[in-house]
């Protein structure tokens, strides 16, 4: 019997305009955009590889250690499922130095040189948000009539003299209709993914399909739970044209008002001055060590006299060709340091006694710092958090009061371009940063002499710990996505139910 | 045809969806409105701190010689905060607010770290907000502009959809006509009735709105700027109205109501939300992958070194006026150098700007956009004119310091060059000193293209509902 309610229901869905419609908008707008979105991504891919390509030439130009500091550089690639959803691949800079007087942080990352920042005045769109918008009217607009039309008409009346559950009435009016909304959600996917696939530059591991298909599952879940809106409203009015009215309402609230709505309400602005004292801390810690050093050089007996009012620049070193400094100092993202040093080009025969005295100053210093900047680390980490990741979660939270804050957190979390598939890098970019100190450490490079000269030998880069990037695996990404997808999950059932109910107690 | 379309009014009145519009903008605009209320005191107290630290630095550069004033030049340049930001935010988070003067490079230090060659000052315009390092979700700010491209062009559709398919439904259409009533009357009463009831509560809650933010003693609105706001007002029914003709036309050709909101509600999402991102990107990926540098280097491929050219006279110390002059050349050339690479790096960026938003003008809902920005004083045009300000007030400063030189007959008027320049003292007050303005009537101008656009669209919009209608069977 029931299988008769769902071949009816089907026929009676497949055969309407507003199913056309669904297929023929859904598939133009997705095709459009992934074409778009490829090239995007092309692009991106172009500009991450050319600035790689710059960072390796560049680094290999240099001749001494200490040089590292202005071109150790490592870039983030474009993540290809970013056509899916974009997230905040675009947004978060993808550009950053690895050097052992700070920890490199996402807020720390800049953008390449290629960008246009002004673009970002333009919206950016994603395959998400094309099924956010489009897919959940049609859920709508499939379930507006599906009770409240065949009571007007008077069809309802007709089949509950047969001898069937109310129950299976309103199964088979689901599964039909999700049949029938499946259609456009699985061909408009199956042509971008054919699009992705004969594009030469964007490369799918078999990963990435249990990822979109983990995106694909989510987006029935959010299909489903707007259908079932729908037919709850289809369900407690009498008159088709009301039902009509209060989806569409309820539609514009949800996809449209909510979001921003509570987001201009609630203000979740990161703001740097609530944490400026652990600004203040840090760069104390950093004046110290400053003050540590100058004491340590002018008490030195014969360092003392070749530096310069404590400076570390050049020790009066004959061959000696210039002196550098790298400094940053940004109260908004809690940044402070500095260092100093210079660079010989061939160490003169008269200066060479003092020689080992700067490499033993340098070994020490370099280690200092790195302990300075594990201290600093302490403090700066969760200030850090405290100005951006909890407003950002704060955010994420109110927006998932709406079904589309779930989905769109839930889809992010599989294409691993949510903001801890982003923090994935910059752990790793953390992790390669120890592995080089390590390095230096290990082949005692900070105390050797071509940490600063180049005379006898030159900084081997070749042999420097490589980067190297993956993706999470998709274990993770699913462990990242589950709780949203099972609140999808729960207000789906609850809302069945409550339809169950409604519509069994209703009198036809 | 009053007639018509006091029924309509009557009976968009008592229906459901006008309590639901009524609320839904209400709450809209009291939230636009609170939020105003609470960040534009703190915007505007940032604003008049960091140009009282500016004045400061001014006043400090001109008490004294002429040269401190030539070396340092002004304090950085702040973006005055539009009173009506509550309109459109216009991408305030991307947009910088400042233009830097930086300290006059040192170009040579000797071994004791003493300064001994050191140019002017110039201007450098900072390409976007790097500062903003928000990684929390994204979305549109309500202001205004969201409120009536987004919401208020939904609404009309709302009101509309039914017109005519929803009257075919229930019989009435048929005996309207039946009175001797032309088609055209119908159609024009029809719109009438639907921008009248959309408008009041549009009216109600923008009233409600201004209420709040205008007697709020920290928000002070001046004249011209409720002129603008009655502009955004106009503007705002204007773009209803091409909605409502949408609404219209698709209703009369549609026999079902319901698959009239479908079409409708499909169109309002390419249109209005899809339409704009996608070609946003489309004229992006126009845009070369090439970094400005790259440009730059294909643009200028020998330029001359300064250093070379001048270097006969850069490392002399002695006085005489032809080492000045070489200095002095040096000095102005390198920060006119500085100042056009910033320039074209922003007209280059511009440009890119600009083919994007002439692309995305299709799209009626990025129309209203821009024109409301235009009008509130915010977004990307604001943002260049303030850059003209700085530069024309950079030209007017730098002809003062030349003036001033020129005045007094002891001087060898070499500039940027303290054995150069004028030895008299200067008053801070003499210094003429920097405002950053709005501008209506060039608004206006920026506006017209874009205003007749959106016109023509109502127009074809109309034209079309008339002839679907009057060809229509009931």
């Amino acid at each position: 019997m029931l299988m008769t309610l769902i071949r009816r229901e089907l026929l009676d869905n497949l055969m309407t305009f507003r199913f056309a419609a669904a297929v023929f908008i859904t598939l133009l707008l997705v095709v459009a955009n992934t074409v778009v979105l490829l090239k995007d991504y092309e692009q991106r891919l172009t500009a991450y590889n050319t600035a790689t390509q710059e960072s390796y030439q560049k680094l290999r130009e240099e001749r001494v250690y200490s040089r590292y500091a202005m071109d150790l550089i490592v870039h983030r690639p474009p993540n290809p499922l970013s056509i899916f959803n974009l997230g905040l691949d675009k947004q978060v800079g993808n550009e950053i130095a690895v050097y052992h007087a700070f920890v490199p942080t996402i807020w720390d990352a800049v953008k390449h040189g290629a960008d246009n920042p002004f673009l970002n005045l333009f919206t950016s769109i994603d395959i998400v948000l094309v099924f956010q918008g489009v897919l959940s009217l049609l859920a709508l607009i499939f379930a507006y009539d599906a009770l409240a039309g065949e009571r007007e008409r008077g069809t309802l009346r007709l089949v509950l003299t047969h001898p069937i559950q109310r129950g299976h009435i309103l199964l088979a009016k689901y599964i039909s209709a999700m049949l029938c909304l499946l259609v456009p959600l699985l061909i408009s996917l199956l042509l971008s993914i054919i699009l992705l696939t004969t594009s030469t530059t964007i490369s799918l591991h078999a990963d990435d399909f249990l990822r979109i298909g983990g995106i694909v599952l989510t987006s029935l879940l959010y299909v489903s739970l707007f259908y079932l809106i729908g037919l709850c409203i289809s369900a407690m009015t009498r008159r088709t044209s009301t039902a009509l009215m209060l989806c569409m309402f309820v539609w514009g609230v949800l996809v449209l008002v909510y979001p921003n709505l509570i987001l201009t309400a609630v203000d979740i602005v990161p703001q740097p001055n609530t944490q400026i004292s652990a600004y203040h801390q840090i760069k104390q810690m950093w004046e110290e060590l400053n003050r540590e050093k100058k004491l340590f050089l002018r008490n030195d007996t014969v360092l003392g006299p070749l530096s310069r009012n404590g400076e570390d620049w050049g020790f009066r070193l004959k061959g000696g060709e210039y002196s550098f400094l790298r400094d940053e100092d940004k109260p908004s993202t809690l940044l402070y340091f500095y260092q100093s040093g210079f660079y010989a080009g061939k160490i003169k025969a008269e200066s060479e006694p003092h020689v080992p005295l700067v490499q033993n100053y340098y070994g020490f210093h370099n280690r200092e710092i790195v302990s300075t900047v594990n201290r600093t680390w302490l403090v700066r980490k969760p200030a850090l958090e405290a100005i951006y990741v909890q407003p950002a979660n704060l955010g994420q939270m109110l927006l998932k009061f709406s079904p589309v804050g779930l989905y769109d957190a839930a889809t992010e979390a599989w294409a691993g371009t949510d903001l801890e598939g982003i923090q994935d890098f910059f752990s790793t970019v953390q992790r390669y940063r120890r592995a080089v100190v390590d390095y230096f450490y290990d082949k005692k490079i900070f105390e050797s002499r071509q940490w600063f000269a180049a005379d006898e030998g030159t900084a081997d880069w070749d042999a420097l710990p490589q980067f190297a990037f993956h993706r999470s695996d998709t274990d993770i990404n699913a462990k990242r996505a589950l709780p949203d997808m099972l609140l999808l999950l729960t207000m789906n059932v609850i809302l069945f139910t409550v339809i169950m109910l409604i519509f069994i107690k209703s009198e036809v | 045809m009053w007639h018509i379309t006091k029924r309509e009014i009557y009976d968009n009145l008592n229906s459901l969806r006008f309590a639901l519009t009524t609320v839904l903008l209400l709450a809209l605009m009291v939230t636009n409105a609170v939020r105003h209320i609470r960040e534009h005191p703190k915007r505007v107290q940032t604003y008049r701190d960091a140009v009282t630290e500016s004045s400061a630095r001014l006043t400090a550069h001109a008490d004294g010689s002429l040269y401190k004033l030539a070396q340092y030049g002004p304090g950085n340049f702040y973006k005055k905060p539009s009173s009506l930001h509550f309109c459109a935010n216009g991408g305030e988070s991307i947009l910088p607010d400042t233009i830097k003067v930086g300290d006059p490079p040192v170009f040579a230090t000797d071994s004791e770290n003493r300064v001994i060659l050191q140019g002017v000052w110039s201007l450098s315009y900072p390409d976007a907000n790097l500062q903003n390092k928000n990684v929390g979700p994204k979305v549109s700010q309500v202001d205004w502009a969201f409120i009536i491209g987004s919401i208020l062009s939904l609404i009309a559709l709302w009101f509309t959809f039914d017109a005519f398919s929803g009257e075919r439904e229930r019989g009435t259409l048929r005996l309207m006509l039946a009175n001797s009533i032309p088609r055209h009357t119908v159609l024009i009463g029809k719109f009438f009735g639907a921008l009248i009831s959309i408008s009041i509560p549009f009216a109600l809650a923008a009233l409600v709105n201004l209420l709040l933010i205008s007697t709020a003693s920290t928000v002070h609105l001046t004249t011209e700027a409720w002129g603008r706001l009655g502009i955004i007002f106009a503007l705002a029914l204007l773009y209803t109205s091409l909605f409502v003709a949408l609404g219209l036309l698709v209703s009369a050709r549609v026999q079902q109501s319901a698959v009239s909101l479908m079409i409708l509600l499909l169109m309002w999402v390419t249109l209005v939300v899809f339409m704009p991102s996608t070609l946003a990107s489309i004229a992006s990926s126009f845009s070369p992958a090439t970094s400005f540098d790259e440009f730059w280097k294909q643009r200028n491929p020998i330029e001359e070194d300064l250093w070379d050219k001048y270097d006969e006279w850069l490392w002399s110390s002695k006085v005489d006026d032809k080492t000045l002059r070489g200095k002095s050349a040096f000095f102005t050339e390198n920060a006119e150098r500085e100042e056009r690479r910033h320039e074209e790096r922003l007209r280059y960026r511009s440009s890119q700007v600009y083919r994007a938003r002439a692309i995305t003008s299709i799209s009626p809902a990025t129309l209203l956009q821009h024109l409301i920005e235009g009008f509130a004083g915010t977004g990307f045009e604001r943002h260049l004119q303030f850059v003209e300000n700085t530069q024309r007030y950079a030209r007017q400063l730098r002809e003062f310091v030349a003036d001033t030189d020129r005045a007094d007959p002891e001087s060898p008027h070499i500039l940027g060059v303290r054995e150069g320049m004028s030895k008299k003292f200067i008053t801070p007050e003499s210094v003429p000193r920097f405002e950053d303005t709005l501008n209506l009537s060039r608004d206006f101008n920026t506006a017209a293209m874009e205003l007749l656009l959106l016109t023509l669209f109502v127009l074809v919009l109309l034209s079309g509902a008339y002839l679907a209608f009057v060809r229509v069977e009931v």
